[in-house]
């Protein structure tokens, strides 16, 4: 004979008062992950990163430019200078942040 | 339209159960103007519980499916955990299941209208809903987990749930791609996703919502809950004539003679018309109250 389907309301409810403990914490929730003004990115902020293209990645940081002058002679030494620069340049201490001013749509 | 299940014309719909047919669409419309906010995307920072991109210039919640695939990918690198979408979407399942599919999301609406433009329907195995869990697992946490940790950012992934969906290519692509169109930079959107777009509308025309039978993992995350969710369906034997009207209502294929609050099941209630089967939600209960499950 088949069964009536009838639910117990205790696990039901139980996951639920669980969800809503988890949402509400997950609300208040600030991530391991800084943003570009060095506060530390809540979860609210990061969610609105990933459709806003506002993840940074410090692997992916293109390095500036190399100068370019009008006087062959600055340009060379800009350009010393420059690659100087970079050769000392340190990693920056980040590896992702968020950046909450971001508004470019998904890429994918 | 011809059914192959024997006597299922023989009995009138319940009235409720038509009621509830009737006002199926309105909701699904009305709940539109909460995914569609006007004011754009003040709420893009909370995951919504329905499938609907991110992206899209009118959405006003962010995707789950998109947040889990960006939190697995950035998981090697900063080991973050989406509390806030894991909390809603227990919250969600645990009070309704999958209510939310039939009901409220605009993705799965747009699926029913496309499928009435065609009233003859191929009707899938039922093994094909197990491929949602494979997408769920394969594309949105194991596949940007991995290409994460090869330290490959989710938008730069080649392959990615994100880049797959149909879902994304028509609320997104197809709005920036006529916007570049309208600038004279011709289509955006590459010809694979647009592929992928064209292909899943002629399947909604032909197959009862494709996406959400076959891949559609929130769908199959919610469907989990169905067994012990606070909304669930009843049977009541005393009802039940046999006539098989609720298998034949059942647009996705559930055999609803056996067995209703299974994971392949929407809760579009439309097999509530049969009046066997009704919607009810559990309440607390003293022992003695409670009803014996095979009261035969």
């Amino acid at each position: 004979m088949r069964a009536l389907e009838r639910h117990d309301f205790w696990p039901g409810f139980a996951a639920a008062l669980a969800g809503m403990i988890v949402a509400f914490c997950g609300a208040r929730h600030l991530t391991s992950v800084d943003t570009v003004s060095g506060s530390t990115a809540s979860e609210i902020q990061l969610v609105r990163a990933f459709s806003s293209s506002g993840l940074q990645y410090a692997s992916r940081l293109a390095p500036p430019a190399p100068p370019k002058l009008e006087d062959p002679a600055a340009e060379a030494e800009a350009l010393d200078r420059w690659a100087k620069q970079q050769a000392n340049a340190t990693p920056p201490s980040w590896k992702i942040r968020v950046d909450t001013a971001a508004k470019t749509p998904c890429p994918t | 339209m011809d059914c192959p299940v024997p006597n299922c014309q023989q009995r009138e719909p319940a009235v409720r159960g038509r009621k509830l047919s009737r006002l199926r669409p309105w909701l699904q419309t009305g709940f539109l103007g909460i995914w569609l906010a006007p004011a754009g995307r003040w709420l893009h920072g909370i995951p919504g519980c329905v499938f609907h991109c991110y992206s899209c210039p009118l959405s006003a919640f962010a995707c789950p499916v998109g947040v889990v695939a960006n939190y697995a990918a950035l998981l090697p690198v900063v080991g973050e955990v989406p509390y806030l979408l894991i909390g809603l979407l227990l919250l969600v399942g645990a009070v309704s299941g999958s209510l939310v599919c039939g009901w409220a999301c605009p993705f799965g609406f747009l699926q029913d209208l496309l499928g009435k433009i065609v009233p003859r329907k191929i009707s899938l195995p039922g093994w094909v809903g197990y491929t949602r869990y494979v997408v769920l697992v394969g594309l949105v946490l194991l596949l940007p987990m991995v290409l994460g940790l090869k330290g490959i950012p989710f938008e730069e992934q080649a392959v990615s749930i994100c880049r797959l969906c149909p879902a994304g290519a028509l609320e997104a692509g197809v709005p920036y791609s006529v916007q570049s169109v309208l600038a004279g930079k011709g289509w955006m959107m590459s010809g694979f996703k647009t592929g992928i777009l064209l292909a899943f509308l002629a399947a909604a025309l032909f197959i009862h919502r494709p996406w959400c039978r076959i891949f559609c993992p929130l769908g199959g995350f919610l469907s989990l809950f169905n067994r012990f969710s606070l909304f669930h369906l009843r049977f009541n034997p005393k009802e039940c004539v046999e006539c098989n009207l609720c298998r034949s209502r059942c647009s996705m294929g559930v055999k609803v003679d056996q067995a209703v609050n299974v994971s392949g099941c929407i809760r579009c209630l439309e097999c509530t018309t049969c009046g066997a089967i009704e919607p009810c939600f559990a309440l607390p209960k003293k022992d003695s109250q409670q009803a014996p499950e095979n009261p035969a």
